[in-house]
């Protein structure tokens, strides 16, 4: 008897400060807990969640185990391949008929993934804590591009003072450019300035400029940016926030961005597949990159917030300063299809 | 079939030609495939050419300091091509590079002499790629050299190197082609070279419309016709080495005849032969290397911080890598599987040679194209044929199906390299076994066999050494929690990350010389007779 009172004792102080400290990690929002509370009970039911990542290894290993501390009694495991390869497997699969993959964390594939009928919907509940929101697949993080540039490289004075000075013919041979007809940050940078500029002709005006530069593109931006820190080239367009702040204040590097020139920002998602073997675990790690406890997992890790006001090192408030009003990519089209939305707004200048 | 159906990943597509009219109507078609067949062509004569004069060099020329100038040729093999990409990205850049740089320092040179984003450019690093592939082709053939074919010639007057010219590499052709075919053939779906050094340079290459095909349409029956062109030109590649190999005893260089291998003394260009050598060890890895090495202990890479080392050393990149979650499980997963993929796949390549040169089994030769066709497609390509082959039976998401996936990858060497040494062997060995009664099985493991023993050495050793780096075929079949160490170790060549990539790369390169020269010196594994 007494050992029994002990326990439901020993058992209601755990779930007394394991809840306080539940809402106080998810910012005591409550229909967070109440949501994570009843997708938990399933999921503890499902026992186990595959992610299928573009992440680095060492940042999906870290969230994931993040989330095992969090959410003991489920397994996690977890894939990781570039978007090409995380289409390729998901929707292969998906015709199979397979259930190997719960969730899809990243940004470029999931839409693809979507149209080709493989993602189920699910609506975060914390929708209203997003810098961006889909109501269809929750978006966890955010691809935050930035105009960079070499310290040693260019002077304050020479700046571009925006995205559109990039076409600007006195940067000739200092710009580093994404090719713009694959899918990949520029493209995306485009689709974004095209829907807020609502200005065919200034669109114009910006491709013709950049294609008048005379300069090769390049296909990998990672190698781009390396190539600008190296003083190879002087400028990026575009650069990753996160690459750019962690060169500048981890590594020391001559590498800066341009403030007056706002971010542009591509979501990355938590896509729930179609055919889930563990639907409620997926979502339940959805929900959780969501919460301020899973924002900052994230954030160590140098990826960017995608909640409202999460302050980091990593956030446009803290890159940019308060108010900046960033460039949202929201195209459907261009997200879902990229090669017709590139055929339709971009070849014709790039090409013609 | 994948190309004959419409429309993107998981659209409904009926059968069409849709995708081959779109390849044969690309205006961009042309001059890419120009790029291409030059860049392609460059690479595999260079690579290959040199390559067989080093193991000429190394098998028959009296070259001082003989353990050295074996080890040498070695090590390169040993540097993944991405590494030696970006080393000389690092080296070669014209405003950034360590060489323009130090030339514009130290003599005034205001313009760069050195363009790493150009055309020859990328043949020079690729061509360094293809090396080892020429090297171990060749090296059994001119080891296994009956010397009275050279005797003859000295005889009827011939000099040394007319010798060189119209006796022994004229044998060692069949070998060459096989050699010069596949590196062909790779720097053709090479993709690192052309993103890292051809874009940047506004030379864009055929195999580019393949990757556009996957990663801008998601299209893979678009990407599988843009492969059909790479076929073609594969096996139109294999047409020419089959017609000019059609005699193989021509090419016989192992007969019925005792001999003794005889090293020719080439007087005082045995230095020069020696400083060939080194030149190559030099440029081949050496340099790269310690370009890597510095890289990868600065916090990050510029002329001037490059040239501060030692003075700002930093370990961190080491930290970071040897930190990684999956570092060692990883490894520890594709050393073993590559030593059993390398040793099933080379003893496979034999069977198929064997069964190609010397039996009389009907239809045969068409295994020649057959097995060497994976080489030509890309291999996100190939591994979606792969994941769709194995995705509806029980072996997929296990080890068995990454390990089908890396013995399509790289039979075509094992079946190559096999090809090209078969048929330097007689067949008047076969034939006296033959006529003694034997059956095929003896012929096969009793005469075949033993006199492939250095071929079966250099192609285990590739295909292990290449088979362990493997991430862009294996990565759509390694099963979700399955720790494989390409992963671990390249996934930051593959994210960009070139300190760290450097660090990762060291660390990887500093295991494999020890294992190789461990192999050579403790359990005195050759790569020679």
């Amino acid at each position: 008897m007494r050992k029994s009172i002990v326990l439901i004792l020993a058992l209601a102080l755990t779930l007394a400060f394991g809840g306080s400290a539940f809402a106080a990690a998810a910012g005591g929002d409550d229909t967070y807990n109440k949501a994570t509370a009843a997708l938990y009970e399933k999921a503890k039911q499902e026992g186990a969640v595959v992610a299928y990542t573009v992440w680095d290894v060492e940042h999906i290993v870290a969230i994931l185990d993040a989330f095992s501390k969090r959410f003991p009694g489920i397994k996690t495991s977890y894939w990781q391949g570039r978007n090409p390869e995380i289409v390729t497997r998901v929707v292969t699969e998906f015709q199979a008929g397979k259930d190997t993959v719960d969730v899809i964390l990243s940004d470029n594939a999931p839409p693809v993934i979507r149209a080709a009928g493989a993602i189920q919907p699910y609506e975060t509940v914390q929708k209203n804590f997003l810098v961006i929101h889909d109501p269809t697949m929750p978006i966890i993080s955010l691809q935050i591009q930035a105009l960079a540039y070499n310290t040693k490289k260019l002077k304050p004075a020479d700046l571009p003072k925006n995205w559109e000075d990039i076409a600007n013919p006195k940067y000739k041979g200092n710009v580093a450019l994404d090719d713009p007809m694959r899918a990949g940050p520029l493209s995306s940078q485009l689709a974004g300035l095209k829907e807020m500029w609502k200005d065919d002709a200034r669109f114009t005006r910006f491709v013709k400029g950049l294609k008048a530069l005379g300069v090769p593109v390049h296909k990998s931006t990672s190698a781009m940016f390396r190539l600008v820190v190296s003083g190879e080239y002087s400028i990026a367009e575009p650069a990753l926030l996160h690459d750019t702040m962690e060169e500048k204040h981890e590594k020391g590097s001559p590498i800066d961005i341009v403030k007056s020139a706002p971010p542009v920002v591509f979501p990355r998602y938590a896509g729930i597949y179609a055919k889930a073997a563990h639907p409620n675990a997926g979502k339940l790690l959805a929900e959780w990159l969501i919460s301020p406890e899973g924002q900052a997992t994230l954030d160590k890790v140098g990826r960017e917030a995608s909640r409202k006001g999460f302050e980091s090192k990593t956030s446009i408030e803290n890159a940019y300063g308060k108010g900046t009003k960033p460039i949202p990519v929201n195209d459907k089209g261009f997200m879902e299809d990229p090669k017709k939305w590139l055929d339709t707004n971009v070849k014709p200048l790039w090409e013609g | 079939m994948r190309s004959f159906t419409t429309g993107r990943l998981g659209a409904a597509g009926g059968f069409a030609f849709d995708n081959y009219v779109r390849v044969l109507r690309d205006p961009q078609i042309l001059p890419m495939l120009q790029n291409s067949l030059i860049y392609a062509a460059g690479s595999a004569i260079l690579g290959t050419s040199i390559g067989a004069m080093l193991a000429w060099i190394v098998a028959r020329t009296n070259t001082p300091g003989k353990t050295l100038v074996e080890l040498m040729p070695l090590y390169p093999i040993l540097m993944p091509p991405v590494m030696k990409n970006i080393a000389w990205v690092l080296l070669l850049s014209p405003k950034s590079g360590i060489l323009n740089n130090m030339l514009q320092q130290s003599l005034g040179i205001d313009h760069p002499v050195f363009n790493a984003f150009s055309l020859p450019a990328m043949i020079w690093v690729f061509g360094l790629t293809c090396v080892p592939l020429g090297y171990l082709f060749l090296l059994p053939v001119f080891l296994s050299f009956d010397p009275s074919l050279e005797e003859s010639a000295y005889i009827a007057g011939s000099r040394p190197v007319r010798t060189l010219l119209q006796i022994t590499f004229p044998l060692a052709v069949p070998a060459f082609l096989s050699a010069f075919v596949l590196n062909f053939l790779r720097a053709l779906r090479s993709f690192e070279t052309p993103v890292l050094q051809g874009s940047p340079g506004g030379i864009n290459v055929f195999v580019s419309k393949v990757y556009d095909s996957m990663s801008v349409e998601y299209n893979p029956g678009l990407a599988t016709a843009y492969s059909g062109v790479l076929i073609i030109l594969s096996v139109l590649a294999l047409i020419a080495y089959v017609r000019s190999t059609r005699f193989s005893e021509r090419y016989a260089t192992i007969t019925g005849k005792g001999y003794r291998v005889k090293m020719i003394d080439i007087g005082g260009w045995k230095y020069v032969t020696f400083l060939a050598v080194f030149a190559y060890f030099l440029v081949g890895i050496a340099i790269p290397f310690i370009v890597l090495i510095v890289t990868s202990l600065i916090p990050y890479y510029d002329y001037d911080t490059f040239m501060k080392f030692p003075s700002n050393i930093n370990f961190s990149n080491y930290h970071r890598v040897l930190h990684h979650p999956s570092f060692v499980s990883g490894l520890y997963n594709s050393l073993a599987l590559s030593v059993v993929i390398a040793a099933v796949t080379v003893f496979a390549g034999i069977i198929m040679a064997f069964t190609i040169y010397r039996t009389k089994v009907y239809g045969s030769k068409v295994f020649e194209f057959i097995g060497t066709i994976p080489l030509a497609f890309p291999p996100l390509v190939l591994s979606l044929g792969l994941i769709i082959a194995v995705i509806g039976t029980p072996l997929y998401n296990t080890l068995w199906a990454l390990g089908l996936g890396l013995f399509v990858a790289y039979f075509p060497y094992a079946l190559r390299n096999a090809s090209g040494a078969i048929v330097n062997i007689h067949k008047e060995l076969d034939e006296a076994a033959w006529v003694h009664g034997a059956r095929w099985r003896h012929v096969f493991f009793k005469v075949t066999l033993p006199l492939l023993k250095p071929t079966v050495a250099g192609a285990l050793f590739y295909i292990f050494v290449e088979a362990i780096r493997n991430i862009d075929v294996a990565v759509l079949l390694v099963a979700p929690g399955m720790e494989y160490g390409p992963v671990t170790l390249f996934e930051y060549f593959r994210v960009g990350q070139w300190a760290e990539a450097a660090a990762g790369g060291v660390i990887y390169l500093i295991i494999l010389i020890l294992a190789v020269t461990l192999a050579k010196f403790v359990f005195k594994i050759k790569l020679s007779l």
